[in-house]
């Protein structure tokens, strides 16, 4: 099998032409198409959940559905609930931080700067996250590797980095920005196609005018202008050869135009989606994210006939019907986007394999807080979808408050990555979380 | 100690007797018979070489010093048969003949070729482009920063307590405020801004060092180069790159506050290139504000050096690769800054801005108007073939950075004003022609030569041509190959890299102090008695500051903490000469070199042709001979026949600078005997000259005809990157002329140039020349060329 390099090779490019001619989707993966391709997608929002409207009341293979969960129902028995896992990591800062921070990393905030509504200021996370350590497992081995190795997909994530706004660590005091501007997002999965198609266009004009100035030159000068046009030519010609290899390659087609603004949450998610799913079709990566908004995001889900924020709104006590009637309605939103992608996914044939994307991706939804008026860390609503990870799906399972890195450690596993610990070891201590397969 | 081998310069001059062609005088006549039968049956018609013989014959030596090797040595094995008068006569004939390089210029007189855009070139015009559509900057005369403090953690204008001027930012403001009674000591904000100077073209390295929270902006007002807003466990170093271009102002701004923490501090930091990490220093920060200037970063294959200076000759496939990705960043820049660039904001019809904005691109790209073929090539059918305006731009772009229009200097031979407003503006500018000449070519002025030299004066005082100015006296003094200066530990253990840094700081001071002077006096740079000194340089030579440092140290950024002009050792230093960097530099770990200073003086300031020794010879090592001092070493050393002819030359110009060691430091003895620091130099017009050390040697070279005759032709190449003698065999002399007249100012010298490369430049055509009877090796490629490189001494003792 040819790997990318030698491909390069045999056009005979050096480095400063590999933007253009790099990522060809073809060989994005040159590996058998035989294993099976495990992914993994991690979807994040904000603010706690409605826990009556959420957890199942049963336990086990047979559950019915709440009404947030209810967008998920034509895959219950694709899907896991897991109740009793809590987020038992301390130290600095407040809930949202510490919720959003350690959520994927298991381990404390650094001290620092940040100052929430309550506790010490805070920093950033002191260790690697789940999705980053498993990418990097991924990308450590020639048959699993990917161009991208993961991608940090965002939907209206606030200009800023600090603590509330990021969940993925590349290591310690290393925070990952999503990408949440979809049009960004597709630049950096195809902007080399477009550029390829752009260059080669381009390149033949500027052969023309090269011949023309040729014309009226001495000999000894032209031959300088017609070995430039010789290398012009070759790159032209290299470009196409590339094209050529590109096409039968779904390159989604965006909706142009669309603002990054609050009312446009709706259409950036569904671009968002639409691109992550492209980018497992042609194995651009293994690890995706998919962070909606923020810890404490505050968006306005006017579309859902709802003015207040959804932060504002979690504050409220339970007693207060009105309000939570409205975080019902957000929450069944979120679940309604993961609803998207789980369709997407499973109506998404495998590339060369057998099945659907679904077959090989497990999503796992998650939150920074169990419920947003009391900021509990216990009972952070997890769910897991789709069958990328072996694990015995349509149940409903419950947990004595087990910490979440054991979790963590289970998604690892999954990937046949047997780590013994992830993030602060004193909650790994009971080993990866049983029960899942 | 790794050994490397020693280059010692020897000129190999094949030499013999015979003749040929147009002479007049009976005493020419007599040299051409003698030439003839003595000399041409090895040498060749004209000096041109034959199979025994294959070098050809040229060089720079004096009449005299001819006639003498002639005498001595020629016909080989038979020197007896051409002596005294007969070897004068051959000799002078040779001269006029074929031998000078005024000679060879007549016989094959050199071109100006096809050529594209240097490197830099090529990244001055994208970044003029992109500046030519925002406003410009001047630096003035105010250094540091504007700092603005705040009550509270947050930025808002309306907690704004106080407003002043840093010098630099390097603060441990502790536990307390920086005032106590405005600001609170628990939390308090600055902002930073103005612009930053560099001193070079190159990757600067930015270090932020702090223990709270800051943002730091350079060159980017929208994207921060360093995000550490939020400070989190112990990190409290943070990094990172820009490239710059020199002789352009790039915006700056942090923005740090404390909040919580016990204590604060924040200093900020660079690495120019070549440099040490230091807190950027005053005189590199400007309060003014400035635009963003569109660099573009992607790596190109350096230019072809090998005639002594950068030019675009030739193209290779990395080079062309290169121009294509450069392209696309740029395109990719423009694109992203459009609103700012096309004033989208001002309102008006989008599409229609972005065209016109489109059209005035192309054409400053290419240096003149587009015609309607051209336009319609390169803008109109690229909107059509886009599906947006935004991408249609981005094609526009990327074609115009790829057309030949925009990568060749000249392409059309039209040899109008736009091609003598690009000439211009490339020579002092090394850029694109900017709009007050391109209106001047529109109006059809540039025909006048005193219209060009109008423009040109105005263009030799901006900062890009001072900038340019200076990098060409790096290139003079050959700078880059004095990187790393290192000495032995057991000789000269106070020489520390801080040291050679600020070495190197203190002589680029110098070169830009005279650079930037009024007019930039070139003797100045010769017979200078004063060098920039910090206090660190003061202690280790021994040296007053005129502001004591003592008080430096509390208030950094202050003048004293920073480099001042001291007069140092006058009655024995004068001048780069005499320059403890140059000294330093050209010299081994423990003991001086008198070949490399020799050579440095001769190739490189007198621009005599020093040929590479005809063999490697490694130095006889100090140790072999303990009872020999440096002088005596190297005259033993280089006494065979084969180095004499040569290092007769270089050994007596490096001697006279014997009273100073390794590090430069002044001595007047070595191995307890006195120094002899006695030199001398054979001109060109045959007189003898006489010095005794770097005083009398500086003198001389101040006021040397040669040194100023070999800065004009280095200082033509290095502006218009074609060999100066396609302007005519007398273009030197002429130059100098006026370069004399108008009392060596250096940016006088700089317009000048410029306008007679304006005045002329490529043709299409080939040239109507019947001369090339004989083998045409380009003039830039001829050995007399002084530009060609010079090693820095192996790390030997």
């Amino acid at each position: 099998m040819q790997t990318r390099r030698h491909f390069l090779r045999r056009l005979g490019l050096s480095a400063a032409a590999t933007p253009f001619i790099s990522g060809l989707s073809a060989f994005a993966s040159p590996k058998a198409l035989g294993t099976r391709r495990q992914r993994l997608v991690v979807m994040f929002s904000p603010n706690g959940t409605v826990p009556w409207d959420f957890w199942p009341d049963e336990e086990g293979d047979q559950f019915t559905l709440k009404r947030i969960l209810q967008p998920l129902s034509d895959f219950q028995n694709r899907m896991l609930v897991l109740k009793g896992v809590c987020d038992k990591v301390r130290g600095d800062g407040d809930n949202h931080m510490r919720g959003m921070g350690c959520l994927l990393t298991g381990t404390e905030l650094f001290p620092g700067n940040i100052q929430g509504g309550s506790d010490t200021p805070a920093g950033w996370a002191s260790g690697i996250s789940i999705d980053q350590e498993i990418a990097g497992f991924l990308q450590s081995k020639e048959e699993t590797r990917t161009r991208f190795g993961s991608l940090e997909f965002g939907v209206m994530v606030p200009d800023r980095a600090d603590t509330w706004t990021r969940m993925s660590y590349a290591g310690a005091n290393k925070p990952i920005a999503p990408v949440d501007d979809p049009y960004q997002m597709f630049k950096k999965l195809y902007g080399q196609v477009r550029d390829r198609e752009v260059l080669t266009s381009i390149l033949d004009s500027v052969q023309d005018d090269l011949q023309a100035i040729g014309k009226v030159i001495s000999s000894e000068d032209r031959r300088l202008l017609d070995e430039h046009t010789t290398f012009v030519r070759s790159m032209e010609q290299q470009l196409q050869s590339a094209q050529s290899l590109d096409s039968g390659h779904a390159v989604p087609a965006l909706e142009p135009g669309i603002r990054e603004e609050n009312d446009n949450i709706p259409q950036i998610t569904r671009m968002q989606i639409e691109l992550l799913v492209n980018s497992f079709q042609n194995d651009f990566t293994r690890v995706a994210t998919l962070q909606i908004t923020n810890s404490v995001g505050q968006p306005k889900m006017r579309w859902l006939g709802i003015e207040e924020g959804h932060h504002e709104l979690s504050h409220e006590p339970d007693e207060n019907k009105d309000a939570h009637e409205k975080l019902t309605k957000i929450n069944t939103w979120y679940c309604e986007q993961l609803a998207l992608l789980v369709r997407r996914l499973a109506e998404t044939p495998e590339p060369g394999g057998e099945g659907s994307l679904l077959d090989n991706t497990t999503i796992l939804w998650g939150n920074e807080l169990g419920q947003g008026n009391s900021h509990t860390l216990d009972n952070i609503p997890f769910v897991m979808i789709g069958n990328g990870l072996n694990f015995r799906m349509g149940r409903s399972l419950r947990f004595p408050k087990v910490p979440h890195n054991r979790l963590l450690l289970a998604l690892a596993h999954g990937f046949g990555h047997h780590i013994e610990t992830f993030g602060n070891p004193n909650f790994c201590k009971d080993g990866v979380l049983t029960g899942l397969t | 100690m790794r050994r490397f081998l020693l280059s010692l310069c020897c000129t190999v001059l094949p030499l013999c007797c015979t003749a040929s062609a147009q002479d007049s005088s009976p005493a020419l006549a007599r040299g051409k018979a003698i030439y003839e039968q003595q000399c041409q049956s090895c040498h060749g018609v004209n000096g041109t070489g034959s199979k025994e013989v294959p070098s050809p014959l040229f060089g720079d030596r004096a009449v005299a010093e001819l006639a003498d090797l002639i005498d001595r040595t020629m016909p080989e094995g038979a020197p007896q048969e051409c002596v005294g008068e007969d070897a004068r006569a051959v000799a002078e004939w040779m001269q006029q003949a074929f031998y000078s390089p005024e000679a060879q210029a007549r016989l094959n007189p050199p071109r100006v070729e096809l050529a594209r855009l240097t490197v830099s070139q090529y990244r001055n015009a994208v970044a003029d482009l992109s500046t030519s559509f925002r406003w410009q900057q001047t630096p003035g005369a105010e250094r540091g920063l504007n700092a603005s403090y705040f009550a509270g953690r947050s930025h808002r204008r309306d907690r704004q307590v106080l407003q002043r001027l840093d010098s630099q930012i390097h603060f441990q403001f502790g536990s307390s405020s920086p005032d106590g009674e405005k600001l609170s000591e628990d939390a308090f904000a600055v902002t930073w801004d103005g612009s930053l100077i560099p001193r070079e073209t190159g990757w600067y390295d930015f270090t932020l060092r702090t223990e709270n929270g800051a943002r730091l902006y350079v060159n980017d007002r929208n994207t921060p180069l360093i995000d550490a807003w939020v400070r989190s466990g112990n990190d409290t170093e943070f990094h990172g790159r820009r490239y710059l271009l020199s002789g352009r102002l790039y915006p700056i701004k942090l923005d740090w506050f404390k909040f919580g923490e016990k204590t604060a501090a924040v200093q900020l930091c660079w690495k120019v290139p070549g440099g040490v990490l230091e807190t950027i220093p005053r005189r590199h920060l400007c309060p003014r504000p400035s635009p963003d200037v569109l660099v573009v970063e992607t790596p190109f294959p350096p230019d072809d050096r090998s005639a002594g200076y950068e030019r675009g000759t030739s193209v290779s496939r990395e080079w062309d690769e290169a121009a294509t990705a450069a392209a696309v960043e740029a395109a990719d820049k423009i694109v992203a800054s459009i609103n700012d660039l096309a004033r989208l904001r001002d309102g008006g019809d989008r599409a229609q801005k972005i065209r016109e904005f489109a059209v005035n691109f192309v054409e400053r790209a290419f240096r003149r108007p587009l015609d309607d073929t051209l336009r319609q090539k390169y803008v109109d059918t690229q909107f059509a073939a886009a599906k947006s305006d935004d991408e249609g731009l981005r094609r526009i772009v990327i074609l115009a950075l790829k057309s030949p229009r925009f990568l060749y200097r000249e392409t059309t031979g039209a040899d109008d004003d736009y091609d003598r407003a690009a000439r211009l503006s490339f020579a002092l500018l090394n850029s694109l022609p900017d709009p007050q000449l391109l209106e001047a070519a529109k109006s059809g002025k540039l025909n006048n030569p005193d219209e060009l030299r109008k423009h040109a004066r105005r263009l030799a005082a901006d900062p890009r041509s001072r900038a340019r100015l200076v990098e060409f006296l790096r290139a003079w003094l050959n700078l880059d190959r004095l990187q790393e200066l290192d000495k032995s530990d057991h000789a000269h253990p106070d020489f520390t890299p801080e040291i050679a840094a600020d070495l190197r700081t203190s002589l680029e001071l110098s070169l830009e102090h005279a650079a930037n002077s009024a007019g930039g006096d070139f003797r100045a740079l010769l017979n200078s008695d004063s060098i920039f000194m910090n206090d660190r340089l003061a202690k280790f030579y021994n040296a007053a500051l005129p502001v004591p440092a003592a008080s430096a140290t509390d208030t950094p950024g202050s003048p004293a903490a920073e480099f001042q002009l001291v007069q140092f050792e006058p009655e024995h230093r004068a001048g780069i000469v005499s320059h403890p960097f140059l000294l330093s530099g050209l010299a081994y770990l423990e003991t001086s070199s008198p070949i490399h200073r020799g050579v440095f003086v001769s190739r490189g300031l007198l621009g005599r042709g020093v040929k590479p020794p005809p063999i490697a010879v490694a130095p006889t090592a100090p140790e072999l001979s303990p009872d020999l001092n440096t002088r005596e070493r190297v005259t033993l050393q280089t006494s065979p026949d084969m180095c004499v002819n040569c290092h007769n030359l270089i050994n007596s110009l490096g001697f006279a600078l014997e009273n100073f060691d390794a590090v430069g430091r002044y001595r007047n003895e070595e191995k307890g005997r006195p120094v002899d620091a006695s030199g001398q130099y054979l001109q060109r017009s045959g007189r003898l000259v006489r010095f005794t050390g770097a005083r009398e040697l500086a003198e001389f070279l101040a006021e040397s005809e040669e040194t100023q005759r070999s800065f004009v032709r280095q200082l033509f190449h290095h502006m218009v990157q074609q060999p100066v003698l396609a302007w005519g065999p007398n273009a030197v002399d002429e130059l100098n002329e006026t370069f004399t007249s108008s009392r060596l100012q250096m940016q006088e010298l700089q317009a000048e140039i410029a306008v007679r490369a304006a005045l002329r430049g490529w043709s299409p055509a080939p040239p109507a020349t019947a001369a090339r009877t004989f083998n045409s090796t380009p003039a830039s490629r001829l050995p007399f060329s002084s530009e060609t490189q010079l090693q820095q001494p192996a790390k030997l003792r």
